[in-house]
């Protein structure tokens, strides 16, 4: 997964992001191919090279031409086939408690129509309240499959549909949703902003974006330890603006910045919804 | 994903690609155009006549991505 700190390095050309990354976070790099159609991110996995991720990356560097273009749909399936087996024990202990505080601030809020970015297998998908109707994109489609047989198996019928999609051109008309909530999916993107900006077209001005993201483990499980142990505003103050520089525009206009457990390993954002500020 | 178990699954699909809720649908435009949809149940198909794009349902998803929709001549 890309954070803010590691961004710059992800980005294509010299410099192609290598840098070891926190060993427990390697099926969140997965998540970053599943998330992701350009070939720009590096999984960031030391010794990976040869996997689809990295063909990937190198077919993008080969073309030269718009990322977007670059990782096929072929290579993101094969690289979450790698990781299907481990996917939801791994990523999905890890990551529990920002889903469960994401969908829990989803259910405190008005409204009912709800868009979930980047449902992958759909493990937030059983938490939401019963009136809220959610609807699920992803890129990955076999994710999106597992996705529905657990809406099948736990008869969700507050699911109103799962469809893949490119969370940077969303298939949805203007304010089709009075909530979008996008859990560890806003730093794997290759655009944050473009992100933001299909959230805030298809959300109804007035509604609500939350983001749930973590923090780059640069150093390692010490870094770790050390960081995610410290108050928030230390965290903070490590990463001032962590992802929500990339993020927003005026990182002020989020209207809550809530650390979640354990040890504020992730932060949940809530943004009001309003128009978009031109460029 | 073969997880499933039987009697949980649907019932077979009448339609091609399989249901889809109809609320869904409409809010569903064209990724691309973000223009409307039209909703071909025989094929399975939600087509965009301003992109000439038409969008396949598999399994019951629509597959809202213009590389792999099936270009309308």
């Amino acid at each position: 997964m890309a954070f803010r700190g590691e961004r710059k390095s992800l980005l294509p050309g010299p410099g192609l992001g290598n840098r070891p990354e926190h060993g427990s976070l390697v099926t969140i790099g997965a998540r970053a191919a599943l998330l992701c159609r350009s070939g720009w991110f590096s999984a960031s996995t030391p010794g990976q090279e040869g996997t689809p991720i990295r063909q990937a990356r190198l077919h993008h560097e080969v073309r030269q031409g718009h990322p977007r273009a670059a990782l096929d749909a072929e290579a993101v399936r094969d690289a979450y086939r790698r990781w299907a087996g481990v996917y939801d024990g791994v990523f999905g202990a890890v990551s529990a408690a920002g889903r469960n505080r994401a969908v829990a601030a989803v259910n405190a809020l008005p409204g009912t129509r709800v868009l979930e970015v980047g449902v992958g297998t759909g493990l937030a998908l059983p938490r939401y309240a019963r009136e809220k109707r959610v609807v699920g994109i992803d890129l990955s489609r076999d994710m999106l499959r597992r996705a529905q047989d657990r809406v099948v198996s736990q008869r969700l019928r507050n699911v109103a549909g799962l469809v893949e999609m490119d969370a940077e051109a969303m298939a949805f008309r203007d304010g089709s949703f009075d909530i979008a909530v996008a859990m560890f999916t806003a730093t794997v993107v290759p655009d944050a902003r473009r992100l933001l900006r299909e959230m805030c077209r298809v959300v109804r001005p007035g509604g609500d974006l939350l983001f749930v993201n973590h923090f780059a483990a640069e150093g390692g499980l010490r870094w770790w330890a050390e960081r995610t142990l410290a108050p928030l505003s230390r965290v903070l103050g490590w990463h001032p603006d962590f992802a929500l520089g990339d993020l927003l525009h005026d990182p002020r206009s989020a209207a809550e910045i809530t650390a979640c457990a354990p040890f504020g390993l992730f932060t949940l954002v809530r943004v009001p919804n309003r128009p978009f500020p031109p460029r | 994903m073969s997880d499933t178990t039987p009697e949980a699954a649907p019932s077979p699909a009448p339609t091609p690609g399989g249901e889809v809720d109809p609320a869904l649908l409409e809010i569903l435009v064209c990724p691309v155009t973000k223009g409307p949809l039209r909703y071909d149940r025989a094929r399975g198909e939600l087509v965009s006549d301003s992109a000439r794009l038409a969008y396949p349902i598999r399994d019951g998803i629509p597959i809202m991505l213009p590389d792999e929709a099936r270009q309308l001549d």
